[in-house]
């Protein structure tokens, strides 16, 4: 039996969980662990501040990479194969359309996810120093998140994946001197055909996941380094009164000082360098709230997990992955969409080209990457921050709102039609 | 708090496990498999002892496909049809039903949906059979299968389906092609109809369209031609077999039927006459030819027809240089040839016209032929309804000498014209006069206005 005692032990290092040593070690020996602290304050993982969208994000994220790799077996891209795949994946692979759903469900999902987690980040100010340049990340994420899902919409080759890939691209040739260009590199050619489709799928397979996941790297180190996940720091209770420390003295000779205990909390590298550390350091705090990662984080973090996957395969269950006829160039749908998330940029473009194609994609894309630098305001409370609430509240149902009506409101030739009244396709 | 988030993550791992269990046993009942037990169970009846019983049963599931490359479709309607070439499952309930009459359309060289419609990659019931979102061919139902033989079987006759060649034959002579491009040539009022039937309309659709064109597309510029529910049928079989199906060489050199048409074509070129006769009808030099596919058999006649000398060395009969349709499609003939029908070959002579004549013939064919007639009709009597022109509807050309010269009639069928508004500030008429140069040669055109010239100078007759 010592042989197998052996083995156990030269796979699990560590001293058993139920020392606080044990319950250390099991992050700080664990490189997949070991992004995380050994303990966390509680009200690093209060739901109701964060409801770990940046989680949900990740997870859904190894959903799709999970799935994307099992799809990627089935699949051949050029477009006399790739649809007759869709087919294939649908009614003679065993699973197939359960796994097409959980991509479809949990792509979806995520470029929502992102979305509320970049508002979830900026309504609780945590983009403020020193965290400022995670946001612009954060930022690159959400453009990359929007890539992929852009890049893996062609892949069925339906009419749906066509035309709104054509519309998209058409969107993105509006800009100045390097639009025609952009669309024609990415089509490989001036309309979406074979180039095209091999082009996205290199996009969408390798380039943009390798990507993301780089990018994901850097985002979480700098959470760590930054002084761990964002909590309200504005409803700290104010710090127990400090106890005095005695400093130099026996029962014999009068101490050298008394002295309140400092109440600020650093961590740095000690003997090592000099200077202050970058670190979100918060006075005052309480000091005793904090608890070990384990269990306490950790199964916050599995339920989230679980909740997710659980939701993502109830979603590929019971709703069916949408596939519709094979892609036709020359049967334009009308109206032609794009994908959902650029219906608000469609919206715009059919009032104005360049205002709506190029300028104000560009303007939003710059504001969002600028705002932790022209936010001067140092406070994260609510209440402190009106005017930053207000303007980005207004961005985010502006965005919704063109959404909306470009999905729901929109029918053949761009007109306003509102959902309810159906309206047969063009006349003969 | 702590313990409880424990057992929630405990019962969400659970819930995620048994989840995974459902969507796989969803994965592996599907409807074919419950199917295909049922076949086997049928089979098995049929079986003389239990050892054979048992070993048809445990026949394991799988799809089955039929790969049509030249066909350019995979179908796998017989995953759950598995009886379509089994005649002992002539009474079987379907879906296992014995598909009678297939002649030579044998499933595993033609598939199913070439002929049926319907998704022959699906395989559960209501995805195959088409009638979901986003599969626009449906299977056809039984009153309008039949047309699918004219997707292939373009030329001649079709054995059976009487509808295609009157479709065809209406098309021609009802004036469609003065509004309808077909294969290049017609007008440009109405839609080009070359690939009609790959537009996947419901034949429903089509037959009411024919019958009434405004009732199903408002504001249609089709005037109702008074079809009657026969036509109605038959042009609508005609459209659907108007598709182009991209075929292997293997199906585009069988797809002529030999029918006795295309077998008399044949005896009347190769003058079978000059030696034969029929009934005493025709040259004595070689054999009577009645009743002499009763006499010989298939195979004997083939024979001859390839090679005579083979049969009877020495025979004086040449050897025509026919290929097998040609073969069977002559034999075809002789099998329902008549004495009177040879007569009538016989009498065919040349008509003896005056070159003046022939070039109006030729007019009055070419105002049939591009649909002319269409909307000025057949005796150029004009009155089809044309909303909001002078008149309210299409001219009459019989007065065309009156108020134009041959040169002005030249130049309007050239360029065409919109015929003046009635109101001007109403829509502008739904029909109009196509410009007919692009697709006429001057010729036909100037055969046209003197064939319409021959009208007016008849009339002046008082014919």
């Amino acid at each position: 039996m010592n042989i197998f005692r052996e083995i156990y032990q030269s796979i699990v290092r560590r001293d058993p969980l139920s020392t606080d040593k044990g319950k250390t070690e099991l992050v700080f020996l664990n490189v997949w662990l070991h992004i995380h602290p050994a303990k966390v304050k509680k009200e690093h993982m209060k739901f109701r501040h964060t409801f770990y969208l940046g989680f949900i994000s990740f997870f859904l994220l190894l959903i799709l990479i999970t799935t994307g790799i099992a799809l990627m077996v089935y699949y051949r891209p050029y477009p006399a194969a790739a649809y007759q795949d869709m087919k294939d994946l649908q009614f003679v692979i065993f699973m197939g359309p359960f796994l097409r759903g959980m991509h479809r469900w949990a792509a979806h999902g995520m470029v929502a996810c992102v979305f509320l987690h970049m508002c979830r980040v900026f309504y609780t100010g945590s983009y403020k120093k020193p965290r400022q340049f995670n946001w612009v990340i954060g930022v690159v994420l959400l453009l990359l998140t929007l890539g992929m899902s852009f890049t893996g919409y062609l892949l069925p080759w339906d009419q749906l994946a066509y035309w709104a890939i054509t519309v998209g691209t058409n969107i993105g040739s509006y800009a100045p001197v390097v639009g025609g260009m952009l669309k024609e590199v990415l089509l490989g050619g001036h309309s979406v055909g074979e180039g095209a489709l091999i082009r996205f799928y290199v996009l969408h397979v390798a380039v943009l996941p390798l990507l993301v996941v780089l990018f994901t790297v850097v985002h979480f180190w700098r959470v760590r380094k930054d002084g761990g996940l964002s909590r309200p720091v504005w409803k700290l209770k104010a710090p127990k009164t400090a106890p005095l420390v005695q400093i130099g003295g026996t029962a014999e000779v009068a101490p050298l000082a008394v002295q309140a205990a400092s109440t600020e909390k650093t961590y740095g590298l000690m003997e090592v360098v000099t200077g202050k550390p970058i670190f979100e350091t918060v006075t005052p705090e309480e000091d005793d709230d904090a608890v070990f990662s384990y269990p306490y984080a950790f199964v916050r973090e599995g339920i989230t997990l679980m909740a997710t996957v659980t939701t993502i395969m109830s979603m590929a269950i019971f709703l069916r992955a949408p596939l519709e006829e094979l892609a036709n160039p020359a049967k334009t749908p009308n109206p032609a969409k794009a994908p959902w998330y650029f219906l608000g940029l469609q919206e715009l473009v059919s009032h104005s080209a360049l205002l709506g194609g190029v300028v104000a994609p560009a303007l939003m894309v710059i504001a969002l990457l600028v705002v932790p630098y022209i936010d001067r305001n140092p406070s994260r409370r609510p209440r402190d921050r009106k005017w930053a609430i207000w303007l980005f509240t207004a961005f985010v149902v502006v965005n919704l709102v063109l959404i909306v009506i470009g999905t729901f409101f929109r029918g053949p030739g761009w007109a306003l039609v509102p959902p309810w009244v159906h309206v047969t396709g063009g006349a003969e | 708090m702590e313990r409880r988030l424990q057992q929630y993550f405990f019962v969400l791992s659970v819930l995620s496990l048994l989840l995974i269990v459902g969507a796989a046993y969803q994965a592996s009942t599907p409807a074919w498999k419950r199917y295909q037990k049922q076949y086997l169970s049928l089979e098995a009846q049929g079986e003389p002892n239990a050892i054979t019983k048992a070993a048809v049963l445990a026949t394991p599931p799988e799809v089955h496909q039929v790969m049509l490359t030249g066909l350019q479709r995979v179908d796998r309607c017989t995953t759950c049809h598995m009886g379509v070439e089994d005649p002992t499952m002539k009474n079987a309930p379907e879906p296992f039903r014995y598909h009678e009459n297939l002649g030579p359309h044998i499933p595993s060289k033609f598939g199913c949906t070439i002929c049926h419609g319907g998704q022959g990659l699906a395989t559960d019931k209501d995805d195959a059979h088409g009638n979901v979102e986003f599969w626009q061919s449906p299977l056809l139902t039984k009153e309008y299968v039949r047309a699918s033989c004219g997707r292939c079987h373009k030329d001649g006759e079709v054995p059976g389906v009487p509808e295609l060649s009157e479709g065809k034959r209406l098309f021609e002579n009802q004036g469609c092609r003065g509004c309808h491009k077909l294969n290049g040539v017609g007008g440009t009022i109405g839609p080009d109809l070359s690939l009609e039937g790959a537009n996947h309309r419901a034949p429903e659709w089509l037959e009411k369209h024919f019958l009434t064109p405004n009732e199903v597309s408002s504001g249609s510029a089709m005037p109702n031609f008074h079809f009657t529910r026969d036509q109605a049928k038959a042009l609508t079989y005609y459209m659907l077999s108007l598709t182009s199906e991209d075929m292997g060489s293997y199906y585009s050199t069988v797809r002529l039927i030999p029918g006795p048409e295309f077998g008399r074509q044949i005896f009347q070129e190769k003058n079978c006459i000059n030696c034969h006769n029929v009934g005493g009808v025709g040259q004595k030099v070689g054999p009577d030819l009645l009743g002499v596919v009763g006499r010989h058999s298939p195979e004997w006649l083939d024979e001859q027809l390839i090679n005579p000398e083979l049969v009877y060395p020495g025979s004086s009969m040449p050897a025509y240089d026919l290929d097998g349709n040609s073969r069977k499609a002559l034999m075809a003939y002789l099998a329902v040839v008549t004495p009177a029908d040879v007569q009538a070959l016989l009498s065919q002579k040349p008509h003896v016209l005056s070159p003046s004549d022939v070039a109006i013939e030729a007019g009055r064919q070419d105002f049939a032929r591009f649909g002319c007639v269409g909307c000025h009709g057949t005796e150029l009597q004009g009155g089809v309804p044309n909303p909001n022109a002078q008149g309210g509807e299409v001219p009459s050309l019989l007065h065309l000498s009156d108020d134009y010269t041959k040169d002005e009639v030249l130049a309007v069928i050239r360029n065409g014209r919109v015929p003046p508004l009635d109101n001007p500030n109403g829509p502008p008429p739904p029909l109009y006069m196509p410009a007919w140069k692009k697709v006429l040669s001057d010729e036909d055109i100037n055969r046209v206005a003197d064939f319409l010239w021959s009208k007016q100078q008849k009339k002046a007759d008082g014919w």
